[in-house]
């Protein structure tokens, strides 16, 4: 079973406002999500909100894909509390590329985006603190990322900080 | 620069935690105080991390199943059933009613077991010492099942993916009976010893107030959120593992104080008895495992699943690509976003109202940090 | 009126310390009195593992299938086996198993075809050694030897 088509008001509505930014509207297992240009996160996150009562981000986070020329999904989650309907927009973007921060929109990005920048390496432009959330802050790597080897760690920082040679 | 005298104020930076015994776990609060006013509030989390998303990815479906329950520990089973849902989602497949309605029991009166150790530790904080000693007396009842149904009392791994691998044992659904009966009139007493007591309510009515919409911007979902007066349960909005079935209410209050969160669960506390008697009155004969085969390996796809844990919509976002490993399972914890409401409830507060917060919150580190 | 007369005579404590009051009755205790009175655990209790033997003649049940290997998610049981060369069967030489690591989720056990390797009710497993936590074939047959305290 692969993704379908998703047909609703909603879709047509986004393909149409945003038109070519928007490469997929599908729906897998019920579940509906969007994917669209970078750039276009942010409006349409905005859109989503204002206009279409999606006033909930469940969950903001990332896939790493290294075969691909566009390395990391964002995955944004959201949730309508009127509609009772979940919805995902999900980016495709290089190493290297900043997605706009929805801090601005959502402030629970804050936090999430956080993490997704502790764990993949993603930075997000204009996000107001973008620090390590769960690592510590002089940590080498970023853990989630698909070449970053299970028992890999930075031994450097275990050594000083520490006082062990390795903390497996 | 102003004249200076000794009755000026300055700012005191304060560290709470990580060992801070009302900071329920590691959490390390940094505190910026006039006096004993609150300016604001910064949390440093991260002391638990255990990688269990990256474990997830080094994992096959089955062997993962053991650890979510080490990201709530004491809603092991909440955890489980939705890391369950998730994959069983990937999979598309059926769980049979028995292990629906057996799923459903479970979960209940861990969402009991959570309250209560919940109820027990923010009375102590606040100053209460005697609930908890009775909220730890009912709890133990409910682990004794536990115990019974799957062999351990805390990280249970008590599903399985399609289902359930244990039957129930004998007396499983008088035992169920007999902990709903004994179990009503002890929620009476706690609110004896609390709900009106003076002590009680001075330290938590309008302490910590976030509205409806200050919850929706911030994510916030779960008891807070029922205390900010919406009206909003998974297990009503989007039914799952039968819940649809069952009757029973969602209780809500409008003030959105701590107060008003702690009556909340305590009704909570009371729903899930109920529906805990109606499933434990109907649990259909069948089989109790799905249509799952002996390698577990879900087609190319993903799928975002949530359940209403103890503490807020708990989601497992699964992408698979095809092999028997997941390719990755991302956890949102509830635990993790209501704490980001933190700064915004206690700016301008007092010190002593950080621990009664932080206590309403009902976080767990364990899931915060995963 | 009768709140403030509530307020005064201080009702809302009193009624709070009724319940502790009630409490009291010493038929109400529920400390448990370890190690004098043994915690009687549940049937399916997950603790110590057992490597099971044929109660007939002593030789072991395990058939060096590596399943159990397999299906721990931490990798902590390690089977050599030898080839038999009479039989042509597979027979069990050593069996390792790193308690230390073991997070006891039964997923060795589900997955043993013949009942030999079995997560039983013993709980006392703790050890003055890190060593002492890994359990050769020797200690899984027998069991844990807790030191006993006479008092």
């Amino acid at each position: 079973m692969a993704a379908t088509p998703w047909e609703s008001d909603l879709a047509s509505e986004i393909r149409e406002r945003f038109g070519e930014g928007i490469s997929a509207t599908s729906t897998y297992l019920g579940q509906n999500f969007i994917v669209a240009r970078p750039d276009l996160a942010i409006p349409i996150l905005e859109f989503l909100k204002l206009d279409c009562d999606f006033d909930y981000l469940v969950d903001l986070t990332a896939v790493d894909w290294p075969k691909r020329a566009e390395r990391f999904d964002i995955v944004y989650i959201l949730y309508s509390f009127s509609r009772n309907e979940r919805v995902r927009l999900k980016i495709q973007i290089a190493d290297g590329y900043k997605p706009e921060t929805a801090v601005g929109v959502h402030l629970t990005a804050n936090w999430l985006e956080r993490e997704v920048y502790d764990m993949f390496g993603v930075e997000f432009a204009g996000h107001p603190d973008m620090r390590r959330i769960l690592m510590p802050d002089e940590w080498e790597g970023f853990p989630l990322r698909k070449d970053y080897g299970i028992l890999q760690q930075d031994q450097r920082w275990v050594r000083e900080n520490l006082g062990i040679e390795s903390g497996q | 620069m102003a004249d200076t005298t000794f009755l000026d104020s300055t700012e005191l930076v304060l560290n709470m935690g990580p060992q801070h015994p009302s900071t329920h776990g590691v959490l390390r609060v940094i505190l910026k105080l006039d006096g004993e006013k609150v300016l604001g509030t910064e949390c440093i989390i991260g002391y638990l991390h255990r990688g269990v998303e990256k474990i997830a990815e080094n994992r096959t479906y089955a062997q993962f199943n053991p650890y979510v329950d080490r990201m709530d520990y004491v809603a092991a089973i909440s955890n489980g059933l939705g890391y369950c849902l998730a994959v069983e989602k990937l999979l598309n497949v059926e769980v049979p009613a028995r292990a629906q309605a057996i799923r459903v029991i479970l979960t209940e009166l861990n969402r009991i077991a959570s309250h209560l150790l919940w109820l027990g530790t923010h009375a102590l904080d606040i100053g209460a010492i005697t609930p908890v000693f009775y909220c730890l007396r009912e709890r133990e009842e409910a682990l004794k099942i536990f115990e019974k149904y799957c062999g351990a009392r805390l990280t249970t791994h008590a599903f399985r993916i399609g289902g359930l691998l244990y039957e129930t044992y004998d007396g499983f659904e008088q035992e169920i009976i007999d902990f709903c009966k004994m179990f009503l009139p002890h929620v009476d007493e706690y609110e004896e010893l609390l709900t009106n007591n003076r002590i009680w309510v001075g330290r938590l009515k309008d302490v910590g107030i976030l509205s409806g919409d200050e919850c929706k911007e911030f994510g916030v979902t779960g008891p807070v959120l029922r205390a900010a007066g919406v009206k909003w349960d998974l297990r009503k909005a989007q039914p799952y593992s039968g819940y649809e079935k069952y009757d029973f209410e969602i209780p809500t209050r409008t003030n959105g104080d701590t107060y008003d969160r702690y009556i909340v669960r305590m009704e909570e506390m009371r729903q899930s008895v109920r529906i805990m008697e109606q499933a434990v009155a109907a649990i259909p004969e069948g089989p109790i495992m799905g249509k799952v085969g002996k390698v577990i390996k879900p087609p190319v796809g993903e799928a975002y699943v949530s359940i209403e844990a103890p503490k807020g919509e708990l989601g497992y976002y699964a992408v698979s690509d095809g092999s028997t490993q997941p390719y990755r399972v991302r956890v949102r914890p509830p635990s993790f976003v209501n704490l980001q409401a933190l700064d915004r409830m206690i700016r301008g507060g007092l010190v002593a109202d950080v621990v009664a917060v932080i206590g309403t919150l009902d976080i767990v580190l364990g899931e915060i940090d995963r | 009126m009768a709140g403030l007369l509530k307020k005064i005579f201080l009702a809302d404590l009193f009624q709070g310390l009724w319940v502790t009051f009630r409490n009291q009755d010493p038929k109400l205790i529920y400390t448990e009195r370890y190690p004098e009175e043994r915690p009687k655990v549940a049937e399916r209790y997950r603790g110590a593992p057992r490597l099971n033997i044929n109660p007939d003649n002593g030789e072991t049940l395990c058939i060096a299938c590596n399943l159990c290997a397999l299906a721990c998610p931490e990798t902590l049981i390690v089977v050599t086996s030898e080839r038999n060369e009479e039989t042509k069967r597979k027979e069990l030489t050593t069996f390792t198993y790193d308690t230390s690591r073991c997070m006891f989720c039964g997923l060795c056990e589900d997955a043993c075809p013949v009942d030999a390797l079995e997560l039983t009710q013993d709980f006392e497993m703790a050890t003055y050694t890190r060593e002492g936590q890994i359990w050769d074939r020797q200690t899984l047959e027998e069991g844990p030897r807790p030191t006993q305290y006479k008092c």
